[in-house]
């Protein structure tokens, strides 16, 4: 675990793509920096309160400077905005890591699938592969061609199955024809948007028990229960129909209409309080649910989930 | 049910899963043995003090655990997500609670409660808090392994108890149970989520193999008899 800051300085910061910022790093006094393996990412503080985190992407090889790459989220909450409009050659920059919570896992074939921005992580994984002479899959999905990042390295590993998927062009990525065969020892790493992340769960549900790794841009949502909209919850056996509010948990909505619910660590780990659900969709917030107990629908953890439409019927 | 042992985190235990849980299985069937021979020789010697004798190192690594996540938060704690920090609490406020649940089931049966570690959870406890030092990892390790061990514990428990009629044993433990599967839960989840590098995967590893050898032995008959010798 690396958790100290320190200070490195911008070598050069430069438009690889549209609105993706690549960034390089090095330490001003010309020494070496931490080693890293891919999948590692550094937080990086932007000032104003933003810390960020943004992985590697360059050669974990070259000692002598990191490169992240930062998409401009016009709709995001400000970090981005202020990497595009202050980050320039030579402004210093407080980092802390790298740390790895998304690791390459030894394989006899990989399947990569990148969504958008979530090819940093990818691309030293891929060349990692590559060099190893294992054989690799990548698919890559964007917005369009314009905006996807690192094309030409990526074109440039030898070896390997890419197909780049601009959505413009191409829709879609065809993650059942990628997903639809499970092969043994294959492992799957995947990194993009939540719903990319979400739609490649759904379809590898089949493959064997840890063979899919995937890295969020943001983490989990696991909120203790608040906010995502007030919703009606009806106890089937008790004969009552209660109003969530947008920052209430249904437990405690539950709990406070007299109804018993056995619970521990409300906080969607330890499966506690769960309870099979009659009708409506829940929104799961847990931790603990395998995929496919989230994808059937049929039991929700109330002490972090939600309802994703207006009622959730639970029989209690 | 759900399996805590598959809660989400990151992907740092995925190198040494496959080790991790078998060292996790491991301990839960030398202590599930451990407890079934403890329980049979309470068949053949039914004395309450034997059983308050048992209890006493349960009851101690309750408050053991406090001390220690208490120190895990005081030394570790600005290293996690602030919600890791609330549910490192909320345990130690559980195992509190455990504490005196399982000091007065050994009060019930006339024993007394451990106020200090007692001779025979010496090695576990010296054995815990050794992690704590090495590495902010290695502790979570070592108490996830042991709070594992002791989900083995609990049906030959339960079965037991219930033949002599130890009511009091039996829901206290149905409580613990619960609040346990939340602290497995916990614990693999911190380690998926920090664990960093080979470094960190060691140390998770060499606590946990420690603990393993270490978790069950007061479980049995022999511990027992020898802390009451």
């Amino acid at each position: 675990m690396t958790d100290t800051w320190t200070t490195l300085e911008v070598e050069s910061a430069q438009l690889c793509a549209t609105d993706v910022m690549a960034i390089t790093l090095v330490d001003p006094g010309g020494e070496p920096l931490p080693g890293w393996a891919p999948g590692a990412h550094i937080d990086v503080d932007l000032g104003a309160g933003f810390v960020r985190q943004y992985s590697l992407c360059g050669d974990p090889g070259d000692t002598g400077r990191w490169r992240i790459a930062v998409l401009r989220e016009r709709a995001g909450r400000g970090g981005s905005e202020r990497v595009h409009s202050l980050v320039r050659a030579g402004v210093k920059l407080p980092v802390r890591g790298p740390r790895n919570h998304f690791p390459l896992v030894d394989a006899d074939r990989y399947l990569f699938i990148a969504g958008g921005i979530g090819i940093t992580p990818i691309l030293p994984m891929v060349r990692r592969v590559a060099a190893q002479g294992r054989p690799w899959t990548l698919r890559y999905g964007g917005r369009c061609r314009g905006a996807m990042a690192f094309v030409d390295e990526l074109r440039a590993v030898p070896g390997g199955d890419l197909d780049v998927v601009p959505e413009d062009e191409r829709g879609l990525l065809d993650l059942r024809a990628v997903l639809g065969s499970p092969t043994e020892r294959t492992a799957i790493f995947c990194c993009g948007p939540e719903r990319l992340i979400a739609a490649v769960e759904r379809e590898a549900a089949h493959w064997p028990a840890g063979s899919l790794h995937r890295e969020r841009f943001s983490a989990a949502l696991v909120d203790t229960g608040s906010g995502g909209g007030a919703f009606d919850v009806v106890l089937q056996r008790s004969g009552l129909r209660l109003t969530v509010p947008e920052y209430d948990s249904l437990l405690e909505v539950i709990e406070s209409a007299g109804i018993d619910v056995e619970s521990s660590c409300r906080a969607g780990i330890c499966g506690t309080c769960l309870v099979r659900v009659c009708a409506g969709e829940p929104d799961h917030r847990d931790d603990v649910l395998s995929d496919d107990e989230r994808a059937r629908g049929d039991v929700v953890l109330p002490c972090v989930s939600r309802a994703r439409g207006q009622v959730l019927v639970l029989d209690l | 049910m759900v399996d805590v042992r598959k809660v989400r985190g990151g992907g740092g235990l995925d190198p040494i899963r496959a080790e991790v849980d078998e060292l996790l299985d491991s301990v839960v069937e030398s202590t599930a043995k451990a407890t079934e021979a403890f329980f049979a020789s309470y068949d053949e010697n039914p004395d309450p003090a034997r059983l308050a004798a048992w209890l006493a190192p349960r009851c101690w690594r309750e408050i053991d655990y406090v001390f220690l996540l208490n120190e895990e938060i005081a030394r570790y704690g600005m290293r996690f997500e602030r919600r890791h920090i609330t549910l490192l609490a909320k345990q130690s406020f559980q195992e509190a609670e455990h504490y005196d649940m399982v000091g007065r089931a050994i009060e019930s049966l006339g024993g007394t409660v451990p106020t200090s570690v007692p001779p025979e959870a010496e090695p576990w406890s010296k054995f815990l808090w050794e992690c704590l030092d090495r590495h902010p990892l290695a502790a979570i390790a070592a108490w996830n392994l042991s709070e594992t061990s002791a989900s083995g514990s609990f049906e030959p428990t339960f079965r037991g108890a219930e033949r002599h009629g130890l009511d009091e044993v039996m829901r206290i433990y149905k409580r613990i149970e619960t609040d346990e599967k939340f602290h497995v839960g916990l614990g693999l989840q911190m380690l998926s989520t920090y664990a960093e590098d080979d470094e960190d995967r060691a140390e998770i590893l060499r606590a946990m193999r420690g603990m393993r050898d270490i978790a069950w032995k007061t479980f049995t008959p022999e511990s027992v008899d020898a802390a009451r010798a």
